[in-house]
């Protein structure tokens, strides 16, 4: 039996009246690369968010290891808003890599990459330049290590900005289309990175609309649509012979 | 017309420029230091989720931006012994006065500052675990900063202009000291064309890097 990384129970989220989530249930085994494919609107990103609460979900569970995501239990069972603090202990423990990047643009990349470890975990400075150096090296960004990031191209923005995730020495790592603001050319690049970082064991939930990503490198692929789960199974599976006919109607769409 | 301008007159009467212009440093000083600190506190308030901070914040802008800066200043010089029980000389209620009035424009100008950061370096800076705190310090306020630099300078150079109200109360400031010198000397030309160009001299160069700073940081964006 592995070890569950993050539990999912009857998720539910809506904006004002328009329910974006409606009960989603997933789990997710420690090192464990989980593809999530569906259509725009069909709330891939919100369910992320809801994972590491940079969105509040309204109902059910989200669980990190033996920590529930952003609620505590009160006394008589209802779950209750956590203290802010113990909100951002868990967010820290997860890291998100964006398609905007959203690099700090005062900052060098050196700096964007100390900065969780120095401000968050109160880490020695010179440890948290040594990793970051050892980090930036390993996404081939040794050589821009003082620069800035309006003068990085896209694809070494993401790959600065996921060496500022890995930093934080994450147990998870979720990618919101992680690819999807880059020029076509600088795209694989960034698959690479993600690619080793997948085979070095790392638990990843990969929010994509790069289907060949999601057949070679997930263990799983989980289809969304309309705030449901419809089905989540190997990629053989999925992208061969899938057992809903949206899947199939989506696949065809997207890989034409 | 044939006017024969006495200018050595300010010249020999320069000392009291000097004190009046020190007086009206002296307000701007203490009326910008209440103005930014309060100022920011407002603007963060403003900001905040809770109705408790925000609305009394938006309440004592919109007041003080709706309001002419001679009124508040009269209302707080007589009202402040009154309320506080503090008398408070001439010189400190005008400055106390000033920098209410400059906090309603600082609170907004740090307020849209921090508004026009993308909402992505929040989810970039809480992604990693930070506090609210943090994030404002370390991440927003920095690149906000840049922005609100322009628009408060425009603001602290209406504030030097502001001190002239001070004469209206009594203070010593440029504008009074100018008056009275006038009484004695009968030559209100020649001083107020001095008293203009000196608030010139002063100002002018401060709209002016305003406006550099402004389009250089565009070019940059
Ligand atoms: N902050 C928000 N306020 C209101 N509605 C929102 C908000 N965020 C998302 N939505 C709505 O929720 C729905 C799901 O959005 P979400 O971004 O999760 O979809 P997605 O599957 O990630 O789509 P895409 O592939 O386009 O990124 C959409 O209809 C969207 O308009
Ligand atoms: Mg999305």
């Amino acid at each position: 039996m592995k070890e569950i990384m993050i539990k999912a129970r009857n998720v539910q989220k809506s904006f004002g009246t328009h329910q974006v989530l409606k009960g989603i249930d997933l789990d997710i085994t420690k090192g464990e690369v989980l593809a999530i494919i569906g259509p725009s609107g069909s709330g891939k990103s919100t369910f992320l968010r809801c994972m590491n609460f940079l969105e509040a979900y309204d109902f059910g569970e989200i669980w990190l290891g033996d920590q529930l995501v952003g609620y505590r239990k009160s006394a008589s069972g209802a779950l209750v808003k956590d203290k802010p603090a113990r909100i951002a202990a868990v967010r820290a423990r997860m890291g998100m890599v964006s398609q905007n990047f959203n690099l700090f643009p005062h900052m060098s990349v050196l700096e964007n990459v100390i900065e969780g470890p120095i401000v968050v975990q109160r880490r020695k400075r010179e440890d948290a330049v040594a990793q970051a150096r050892s980090l930036l090296d390993r996404v081939g960004l040794s050589a821009k290590v003082d620069v800035y990031p309006e003068t990085l191209s896209g694809g070494q923005q993401q790959r600065a900005a996921i060496a500022r995730a890995l930093a934080m020495n994450p147990e998870v790592m979720l990618f919101d289309e992680p690819t999807s603001a880059l020029d076509p050319e600088l795209v694989g690049e960034v698959l690479d990175v993600m690619r080793a970082l997948a085979a070095d064991g790392m638990t990843m939930v990969v929010v994509t609309h790069e289907m060949a990503f999601a057949r070679d490198v997930a263990d799983r692929v989980m289809m969304m649509d309309d705030g449901n789960r419809v089905e989540i199974d190997t990629p053989e599976k999925i992208f061969t012979n899938p057992s809903h006919p949206r899947t199939a109607e989506f696949l065809q769409r997207v890989l034409r | 017309m044939d006017y024969t301008w006495h200018f050595q007159i300010v010249w020999d009467y320069r000392a009291v420029f000097i004190r009046g212009a020190i007086v009206t440093a002296q307000i701007t000083f203490w009326a910008t230091l209440i103005g930014l600190t309060l100022g920011l506190a407002l603007g963060l308030m403003r900001r905040s989720e809770m109705v408790l901070l925000r609305a009394p914040a938006a309440t004592f802008i919109e007041l003080f931006r709706s309001t002419p800066a001679l009124v508040q200043l009269v209302w707080i010089y007589y009202s402040l012994p009154i309320l506080t029980g503090l008398q408070l000389s001439n010189t400190a209620s005008v400055s106390v006065g000033l920098g209410l009035h400059a906090a309603a424009y600082f609170g907004e100008i740090f307020r849209a500052g921090v508004n026009s950061i993308s909402k992505g370096q929040w989810d970039a800076a809480r992604a990693i675990g930070m506090s609210y705190s943090q994030s404002m310090r370390r991440i927003i306020l920095p690149q906000a900063i840049r922005r609100m630099i322009p628009p408060f300078i425009n603001e602290f150079a209406s504030l030097i202009k502001l001190t002239t109200l001070g004469s209206a109360l009594a203070v010593y400031e440029l504008l009074h000291e100018a008056n009275n010198l006038i009484n004695s000397t009968y030559r209100p030309l020649e001083i107020y064309t001095v008293l203009a160009v000196a608030f010139a001299v002063i100002i002018y160069p401060i709209i002016y890097a305003s406006q550099r700073l402004e389009r250089k940081w565009q070019l940059r964006q």
